[in-house]
């Protein structure tokens, strides 16, 4: 319970900006917060907080688990730093690539494949598994 | 003769055990009410990724950070190395997106 304490303030946002099947669990002195973000900024802002209660992510105490729902043929952008997004054959980096989507282009998501996958494809018609960390709602 | 006279008294029968079904199924759908989101009291026992999950997870997730290792032992993921800190909230929202029961994080944030 105190882990919930000292992450009340995610918490509470979290139920405020109505992330979907949210689930808060302390288990072994880590507190486990999981839930779907109807877009990036609730995922940002959730993070945000974490980074205020835990500067860092020092503390080795919570594993936050937010990911964004993106609908089938829903568009997605490109939030790579600077760089091309990798569009690969499979969902993974041992996958090879079969093309880029540039920094900010705006892409078709086909699936969320799992957490970390989605298969997408782009205005030029190439189809494949990109990062969903580069990826957010548009 | 006697048939003509049951058979209305049949039908006027089911029917009325038709309707009575109807209204009763009606009543139930009126009743039901959405629950609402915010539960959060969940006694699941957490979900832990494999090592093997994990190592491939946590292999994609640093790829684009070249300062950074990561070791992966009994469900835990251990970050070493360098960082901006501007990119640490994208590898740490990676990594644990990933199911591990930990993430220790000893990176050097520069």
């Amino acid at each position: 319970m105190a882990l919930e304490q000292k992450y009340q303030e995610l918490i509470n946002a979290a139920k405020t900006s109505e992330v979907q099947n949210l689930q808060v669990r302390e288990q072994n002195n880590v507190l486990y917060i999981d839930g779907e973000a109807n877009s990036g900024a609730v995922k940002d802002n959730l993070w945000n907080i974490y980074n205020k209660i835990d500067p860092d992510f020092k503390g080795g105490d919570l594993v936050l688990n937010i990911n964004v729902k993106a609908a089938s043929g829903s568009k997605a952008k490109v939030i790579t730093k600077e760089s091309n997004l990798n569009i690969r054959k499979g969902p993974g980096t041992e996958q090879p690539t079969v093309g880029k989507a540039a920094h900010n282009e705006i892409v078709t998501v086909l699936n969320q494949t799992n957490e970390q996958w989605w298969l997408i494809k782009t205005n030029g018609g190439v189809e494949g598994y990109a990062y969903s960390q580069y990826l957010t709602p548009a | 003769m006697k048939k003509l006279i049951y058979l209305p008294l049949a039908l006027a029968l089911s029917a009325g055990g038709f309707s009575g079904c109807k209204s009763k199924q009606a009543n139930n759908d009126a009743n039901t009410t959405t629950t609402s989101a915010d539960t959060v009291t969940n006694t699941a026992p957490v979900q832990i990724s494999s090592d093997d999950l994990l190592s491939t997870g946590v292999r994609d997730a640093t790829k684009d950070f070249p300062g950074v290792s990561a070791t992966v032992n009994n469900g835990e993921v251990t970050l070493t190395g360098n960082i901006k800190r501007d990119r640490l909230p994208t590898l740490m929202q990676s990594v644990q997106s990933l199911h591990p029961r930990k993430v220790n994080n000893n990176l050097t944030v520069e």
